[in-house]
């Protein structure tokens, strides 16, 4: 297999996947986010953008791509995926487990499919079939990576939360004395505060035994619980809490709880009410991830409108679009205009909705979501700009590294088309 | 499975060993046909890995080894076996099987023979094998199988030595590939129990176990209509385990020492898992491949446990920092996983446009795969070999050959099926070379090389009975 990869190596280096983590694409359309769009050339060396701009020089001897009629944009971010997952999506035996972590699949190819996408980062989301579900992966779309060095570093540690009807399985056929606590939404509330009441306990009891150690050395080391130990990291701000939500109703109740318990909800996940309590959302300060249009698909999502994220936004609210779905990951960028045709988002502010607003939500946003010197080489190449129907994305790199090639791609395709399937064993 | 552990101490020294051999055989049960006294006289005699007698004599006494080397004088009364042109070797050790076992997801008894065995996709630790059945018709019984014992995920007192139950066609298997001695491990559930060690030979009523307690076994498993439900879920209860019983250690001791406020909470499944939790005894995780491997270093890293062993190994070579961060032994599957199944062979499927299909699987795939065990013993992490998975022992010996094939070492290979793994299940003193005092348990193979293509096997030795 060596070979094969060398061979492999050798194809995709024609644009140079393995190269140095130095390049420069010329006289591309930059669409920096930050400050606007502008003819240019973008500079990338060790992984990091180190200019960008009209007229930048482009050091001699660095791989360039001719970015003639293209666009380059930051690197698109998935605020909400369960992509490239394994071992299960949901712990749903309890319906308290912040001490799970999800676990990625490093060569699942949807990884791939997403880089095709123009997409470089992504938050892997626990499920959500528990009130309190378990902690999240960010990664980079490092393909062909070992597993542990596509983590995002710096990135926040978040966990889920879920509201509503998939918490209380409302559509479970299960007999009710076998289906899980909590069956109602009261009963979801509850479990919050019954646990968040607990954590605090823990998280005293530590707090107790710290400051007893000074006097009393000999004092006993409290029993480390997992469980309550995430809740009361989320109580520090250290777990960052991402809630998945439909109703306006059920949005008011967790940031009446979390205010209640000291806590901060850091994202509403989905959120399609959203527009209905946009106020409350941002004196909160948290920020919010939702669909483009997910209108009715469910009982809950009867009032979901595709109007809700420029009116999120105009109510002073960090607002994302997310895909989660494998498939609605390669098209992110469409589904951001939505914005512009639903609400008369700018198309900077729509942008922002899968570059920017995704990696303050990651907690990312110092080292990606815009084209800006000293950040991360993470670019999405089009062949037209990302809101125009034809525009397809002709590369992608992470970190400098070409990881998507559409030419080469299309070679591939061919020569594994020729190839028999399966293969032999 | 009622009768308890013969040896739970180390069996460091010969005269525990002695101790171990004297109860070995159950006196409740109808004596055992006497022991027949051996001398293999004009034999190659390899002793251990690189050290070789060319023209000797290894005899035996009441099932060990009484005499190896050049000159040794016969005494009258014993069985004499001129092996002019064969070669006698230590009785290979299988460093883990779960055959004889049951398992989480298997009832026991199993099927007739392991090759039924299904392949999970996922490796030895990736789900287990189905229910299977027809063992009446395969072995032509006409009885009844036994009622099925299905192993509880969580019984981290359980001993693999106490619950081995093979039919004798299981080990007649093991012994054909010249195994004298096989490593016990559970596959399933997330703590089923502890490693074992124990003999192949089969006189009826005899006790095959060798050895208990050896190690924790520890699996990426889940609990039936319970928490954890996923494998995801499993890693979170396996690291609040391991944090419990660290704590029941500290609070153990802080209460022997009169520490005001230490109350240990004799929690039966906290206590079962305190040895292994203060590396008292070494910790088993079913793992095979790169990213349960990395699973398991993380584990042991935040948990600090030492020196782990790793059971199945499948993708070892592409694992090779985190096995060597760890300090972990690899028992190395000889069950290879297919080549287009292994973690990363969906990179060079990226443009097929069809997930998971990949080009097709070439010899050098082939090799790669088996050339695991290989790539391990050059990055210096200690290698023994094992069934584990699924296999028989009847082609135990044709596996180490094309693991030879791919590039490891002769040597290496019968330390990795003989010492090593002795080391590693505390039975040295027993069992592992050609040494005066260990039990005979001897292959002997035409020609100079036990790994050879087309050599029959002319006996197997067990515990000093021919076979």
């Amino acid at each position: 297999m060596r070979f094969r990869i060398r061979l492999f190596i050798a194809l995709l280096c024609v644009p140079g996947v393995l190269a140095a983590q130095d390049l420069a694409i010329r006289n591309a359309t930059l669409i920096t986010v930050a400050n606007g769009d502008m003819q240019g050339n973008i500079v990338v060396r060790g992984g990091k953008i180190t200019a960008v701009g009209a007229n930048v020089a482009i050091p001699a001897g660095i791989k360039v791509i001719d970015g003639t009629g293209k666009f380059v944009m930051p690197g698109i971010i998935d605020a909400h995926s369960h992509a490239a997952l394994e071992n299960g999506i949901n712990e749903g035996a309890e319906s308290v487990t912040p001490e799970v972590i999800v676990q990625l699949k490093n060569d699942d190819p949807v990884i791939y499919r997403a880089l095709a996408g123009g997409v470089t980062a992504a938050l892997l989301l626990h499920g959500s079939a528990n009130t309190i579900g378990g902690q999240a992966r960010v990664i980079k779309m490092r393909w062909g990576a070992p597993v542990d060095s596509m983590y995002f570093k710096g990135a926040f540690r978040i966990v889920k939360f879920a509201l509503g009807e998939n918490v209380t399985r409302a559509s479970s056929t299960a007999p009710e004395d076998q289906r899980r606590f909590p069956m109602s939404r009261m009963g979801v509330e509850f479990t919050v505060n019954y646990w968040f009441q607990k954590a605090k306990e823990y998280d005293q009891n530590w707090k107790d035994y710290r400051a007893s150690v000074k006097a009393n050395p000999g004092a006993i080391m409290p029993r480390r619980d997992l469980r309550l130990e995430a809740l009361a990291d989320i109580l520090h701000g250290d777990l960052k809490v991402h809630s998945h939500s439909y109703r306006g109703d059920e949005i008011l109740m967790l940031i009446r709880v979390a205010e209640e318990n000291g806590f901060k909800v850091h994202t509403f996940q989905h959120v399609l009410e959203g527009y209905k309590v946009a106020d409350e959302i941002a004196k909160h300060g948290a920020m919010a991830s939702t669909f483009a249009d997910m209108w009715a698909y469910k009982a809950e999502a009867w009032d979901a409108i595709p109007y809700n994220m420029a009116l999120m936004s105009a109510r002073g609210v960090v607002v994302s679009v997310n895909s989660d779905s494998d498939e609605r990951i390669r098209r992110l960028y469409q589904e951001a205009g939505v914005g512009v045709r639903y609400g008369n988002m700018s198309v900077n502010e729509a942008l922002k909705m899968v570059t920017l607003n995704p990696a303050k939500q990651l907690g990312v946003d110092k080292m990606v979501g815009t084209l800006e010197t000293g950040k991360d080489g993470d670019l999405a190449v089009f062949s037209a700009h990302p809101f125009a129907p034809e525009a397809m994305v002709v590369y992608t790199i992470v970190d400098g590294k070409v990881l998507f090639d559409r030419t080469e791609a299309n070679t591939l395709r061919k020569q594994a088309a020729t190839q028999t399937s399966g293969g032999t064993r | 499975m009622a009768r308890r552990v013969l040896l739970s101490i180390a069996a460091a020294l010969p005269a525990a060993f002695s101790t171990v051999l004297a109860q070995a055989s159950n006196p409740g049960n109808p004596a055992a046909a006497p022991r027949v006294d051996y001398a293999l006289t004009n034999v190659r005699i390899v002793t251990a890995p690189g050290k070789v007698i060319e023209r000797g004599t290894v005899l035996t006494r009441d099932g060990r080894i009484a005499a190896v080397g050049a000159n040794v004088t016969i005494p009258a009364g014993v069985v004499r076996l001129d092996l002019s042109g064969h070669s006698v070797y230590a009785g290979l050790i299988d460093a883990a099987t779960s055959i004889g076992l049951p398992s989480p997801t298997r009832a026991l008894p199993a099927a007739a023979t392991a090759d039924a065995a299904p392949a999970g996709r996922g490796g030895p630790g990736g789900g287990g094998g189905a229910p299977q059945d027809g063992r009446g018709a395969v072995l032509g019984r006409s009885v009844a199988p036994p009622p099925p014992v299905v192993l509880p995920e969580l019984d981290a007192d359980a001993e693999a030595s106490d619950m081995f139950a093979p039919t004798d066609d299981e080990l007649k298997a093991f012994r054909a590939g010249g195994v004298t001695t096989v490593g016990l491990v559970f596959n399933g559930g997330l703590f089923p129990g502890r490693v074992g060690a124990a003999l192949t030979g089969a006189q009826s009523g005899e006790r095959l176990a060798l050895r208990s307690g050896v190690g924790q076994i520890v699996s990426f498993g889940t609990k039936r209509g319970g928490y954890p439900g996923t494998g995801i879920g499993a890693v979170a209860f396996i690291r609040q385990a391991f944090l419990d019983a660290q704590y029941e250690a500290r609070t153990e001791k802080a209460f022997k020492a009169g520490t005001p406020g230490a109350r240990p909470s004799n929690d039966p499944f906290r206590r079962s898992l305190m040895s292994a939790a203060t590396n008292g005894v070494s910790s088993w995780f079913v793992a095979s491949t790169e990213r349960q491997i990395t699973r398991v270093a993380e584990i042991a890293s935040e948990l600090e446990l030492k020196n782990p062993v790793v059971v199945g190994s499948q993708e070892g070579w592409r694992s090779i920092p985190a096995l060597k961060r760890t300090g972990a032994t690899a028992l190395v599957s000889l069950r290879w996983p297919s080549p287009d199944s292994v973690t990363g062979r969906a990179y060079l499927a990226v443009g097929s446009g069809k997930p998971g299909v990949a080009p097709t699987v070439t010899a050098a795939d082939s090799t790669e795969v088996r050339g695991n065990a290989a790539a391990l013993v050059k990055a210096g992490i200690p290698v023994a070999l094992a069934s584990f998975g699924g296999e028989s022992g009847v082609s135990f010996r044709d596996r180490i050959r094309a693991t030879i094939a791919a590039g490891m070492n002769a040597d290496d290979a019968l330390r990795a099926t003989t010492v090593t793994p002795a080391a590693l299940l505390g039975i040295t003193s027993a069992v592992g070379t050609i040494e005066v005092g260990k039990l005979a348990n001897l292959v002997v193979v035409s020609g100079n090389d036990l790994f050879a293509a087309n050599t029959p096997l002319k006996h197997v030795f067990v515990d000093g009975r021919i076979y």
